[in-house]
């Protein structure tokens, strides 16, 4: 059997070897130690749950069928799944709390730091809401907008859909899920729900603990997308923006400053501090002054928002590192590696953690609240520069690799871009397009890396064969970062993998949208947060055709997929009616119910299904016949 | 005439194994030519030939050890049984799947099923004795063993025992100790 290639990412190759010849271990050394990972883990059917555990269904049938106390393996595996489902959407929704109250505070006055970037938005969003914006005091429509999101964490009356959800679907799907009872009125509470309903001894009918889970996903949907809409109108909605990916973007002649985590809280004004100290940075020697790069979906939201180039998505993570040119890894939440503070006593490098519910070991902790953010952020900025004083410069080594990538594509700017063709009727051109097959449909990729798979291959591979199919690619996370890193975010990458139709439109959209060219062959649509921008593009095409989401040609793939957010990012993607790729095999095949319910019965019930193919060729296939499916059903 | 070397066998260290079970999953796989999720999607019924057994505290896995003067070839009625370049076969042509191998066997590692491919009918269940054969289909070109259970184990209990150097190795050890003991009482 040939071994499989760790990643296609050339600054990763460049610097595996030197891991390997320093004696530094990386996540892909700790996989193969891990392996073998153990069977039944890998099918979901171990249960513990209770301390009369652990349990384990045999698989083959020879051994015991049901746990202690009765559970079955398909109680099991959809326990499991949905507690992952609650994990995610706990995650995400506190991400969405947090901005949420940071907008309180700005609309109260009490975070000098923050203003409000994007005062259109933040009214369009209080229309929305039905909050009658018009004529009020931006702070007073700041404030009342928080709390409203903030309704969607509190609301007692279970009769009541979360706003967030209710206003931001069709109508038919909001009908159709508050009809199936799934429909969330409070992220906390459904969360609850979950933990309290696998407890020992509660729910254990397999399909009503997954419908549990499909309203936990809803959830994850609502926090998500408050979370976004939010963070627009504090910190700016994206633009289109060109800018770099790869380890290549680190400065050896700079401070090197690396955000890595997801909340843009942090980043933004980490950001804002260190423009104000690039002279203290020269004077410290750094003859470039501050550089800062993203790692992850901070990342993602600084380089949507700023065009800060993009350093590296999560399996390489502690590759920067490497490099021995990052001076402080600024993180906060969500997908940091606790191996990146004993991988940085290898080196000068501070890491700093931001948040007190997520300190890792080693770690200078400088705790970051709203109102004394300008502070915080100055002191991190200190410390990378005091740390940059200690650099060894034999040690550094910067892969010589980056790709230009053009970011920014939020669902304001796509329908931006589309008004410079149709300024009355900005969606007509996409759906004239769509409808006449010059594209065929829409493809969203989301998700992680995984190691289980060659990092970036499987994304990669997938896009190349839809856009040959004139699908049109959006991108979020890591795929994103996957994608930007891989030279797929270009116009370049347009001219040479895109189908003929396919890049006829995007060369008339990047065309009048001023961009001289086409527009990129992927488009960047921020975190992984941000799925929402997708289903806001979505649920506009579904509202001006007068049908929901589950007749649109449009798929989702997480081909890479590792995180329980990312398992609740699906789930809500099959609720909402949109067919849904994994490349992962899920933690879930030890019951054959779980498994049927996901890929086939949702169908009937959602419209939505997953699919699972491990192989990105057929995967590719299976997505384009998706499609050709929706097609078929609109008649066109 | 070359003296007969003895026979290989498993052993799992009870005082590394965790229970885990991931060596009955390997064993099932590995006699089955496909992977776990193929196996389990299909609800293909299939049988380990090792089984973990739990005793007290102890816990540890159990198979055959491929006796050099093995009980089950010198009951069998068939003959199905035999020994055979280092390991105790099993023809299962010959064997009509009486279980007096079964019911000898001092470890219980002899186990009487059908396989999954072997479809039964009103003449015959088509069961047949089965037990460890230390993978002997995945033995590599080079000779060298691959058990499928050794390489699922996640702390290393299990091991291929090649009897003759574990010998050697403990005449060794023990060995040391003895000199060491006698040269501190000399001092």
């Amino acid at each position: 059997m040939s071994k499989m290639n760790n990643t296609t990412d050339l600054a990763a190759n460049y610097l595996l070897p030197l891991a390997k010849k320093a004696g530094i271990e990386t996540a892909w050394d700790r996989f193969a130690a891990m392996k073998p990972q153990c069977g039944f883990g890998e099918l979901g059917v171990c249960c513990r749950i209770c301390w009369k555990g652990p349990c384990r269904i045999d698989p083959f049938g020879n051994g015991p069928q049901k746990g202690v106390c009765g559970a079955d393996a398909h109680t099991i595996v959809a326990r499991n799944l949905i507690r992952m489902i609650a994990a995610g959407a706990a995650a995400h929704s506190d991400h969405g709390r947090h901005v949420a109250l940071t907008l309180l505070e700005v609309g109260e006055g009490h975070a000098p730091a923050y203003r409000i970037k994007d005062e259109q938005k933040l009214r369009s969003i209080a229309e929305k809401l039905n909050l009658a914006p018009a004529g009020k005091d931006i702070k007073q429509v700041a404030k009342e907008v928080a709390l409203a999101s903030l309704e969607d964490f509190s609301r007692q009356n279970y009769s009541i859909p979360c706003n967030w959800a209710k206003e931001t679907m069709t109508a038919e799907r909001v009908d159709k899920l508050v009809e199936l009872g799934v429909m969330p009125h409070n992220i906390d509470a459904v969360i609850a729900e979950i933990m309290s309903r696998t407890h020992v001894g509660c729910d254990a009918d397999a399909v009503n603990v997954l419908l549990g889970g499909l309203k936990g996903a809803l959830a994850d949907y609502t926090g998500m997308y408050l979370s976004t809409e939010l963070s627009d109108v504090l910190f700016g909605t994206p633009e289109p923006v060109v800018t770099a990916a790869n380890l290549g973007v680190l400065k050896e002649d700079a401070v090197n400053i690396a955000v890595h985590g997801h909340n843009p809280i942090l980043s933004e004004i980490v950001c804002d501090v260190a423009l104000k100290m690039n002279e203290e940075a020269k004077k410290a020697g750094a003859k470039e002054g501050i550089n800062i790069v993203g790692i992850c979906c901070t990342g993602n939201e600084v380089m949507m928002r700023r065009g800060i180039p993009l350093a590296t998505n999560y399996l390489s993570q502690e590759l920067a590192l490497i490099t021995g040119a990052v001076d402080a890894m600024v993180v906060d939440v969500q997908c940091i590696m606790p191996a990146v503070t004993s991988l940085a006593e290898c080196f000068h490098t501070e890491v700093i953690t931001t948040v007190p519910v997520n300190k890792i070991t080693g770690a200078t902790h400088i705790e970051f609240h709203e109102d004394t953010a300008l502070d915080s952020a100055k002191k991190i900025v200190e410390l990378a520069i005091d740390a940059f004083k200690r650099r060894d410069n034999r040690k550094v080594n910067i892969p010589d690799y980056k790709q230009t990538a053009i970011a920014g594509f939020s669902a304001e700017a796509i329908i931006d871009a589309l008004s410079k063709l149709n300024a009355k009727d900005p969606l007509k051109p996409l759906i004239d397009n769509i409808v006449n097959g010059n594209i065929q449909g829409i493809a969203l990729f989301a998700g992680c890396n995984n190691p289980r798979v060659t990092q970036d291959n499987n994304f990669i591979t997938i896009a190349k064969e839809l856009a040959q199919n004139n699908v049109l690619m959006l991108a979020t996370g890591c795929g994103a970062g996957a994608f930007a890193k891989n030279g797929l975010m270009t116009q370049e990458a347009t001219e040479a993998y895109a189908g003929d139709s396919l890049k006829a439109v995007l060369t008339t959209i990047g065309k009048a949208a001023g961009l001289n060219g086409p527009l990129p062959l992927v488009l960047h649509m921020g975190s992984c947060v941000d799925n929402t921008r997708a289903v806001k593009v979505a649920v506009a095409i579904a509202n001006k055709l007068g049908v929901d989401l589950d007749k649109l040609p449009v798929v989702a793939s997480a081909p890479e997929l590792m995180a329980e957010k990312a398992v609740a990012i699906g789930t809500w993607a099959v609720t909402l009616g949109i067919p849904t790729h994994i490349g992962i095999v899920p933690q879930i095949m030890g019951s054959s119910v779980v498994a049927e319910f996901l890929t086939e019965k949702a169908r009937d019930l959602l419209g939505g299904y997953f699919i699972v193919e491990t192989n990105p060729e057929k995967a590719a296939a299976k997505l384009v016949a998706a499609i050709k499916e929706r097609r078929k059903g609109l008649g066109i | 005439m070359e003296r007969a070397k003895e026979n290989f066998f498993i052993y799992a260290d009870p005082r590394k194994c965790l229970g885990c079970k991931n060596c009955e999953l390997a064993c099932a796989i590995a006699h089955a030519d496909c992977d776990l999720q193929t196996a389990v999607t299909q609800g293909l019924q299939l049988q380990p030939r090792n089984s973990v057994v739990q005793v007290d505290d102890m816990v540890m896995p159990i198979q055959c050890r491929q006796c050099e003067d093995a009980p089950c070839a010198l009951a069998c009625p068939t003959g199905a049984i035999y020994q055979e370049n280092g390991f105790v076969k099993i023809n299962e042509g010959n064997c009509v799947g009486c279980k007096v191998c079964a019911m000898v066997c001092p470890f219980g590692a002899i186990i009487v099923t059908k396989d999954i491919n072997d479809k039964g009918n009103h003449r015959t269940k088509k069961g047949k004795a089965r037990k460890c054969d230390l993978c002997f289909n995945r033995i590599q070109d080079n000779n060298e063993f691959s058990c499928a259970c050794v390489e699922a184990c996640p702390t290393k209990a299990i091991m291929l025992v090649d009897y003759e150097s574990y010998r050697k190795k403990l005449i060794e050890e023990r060995g040391k100790e003895l000199v060491r003991a006698h040269t501190k009482t000399t001092a």
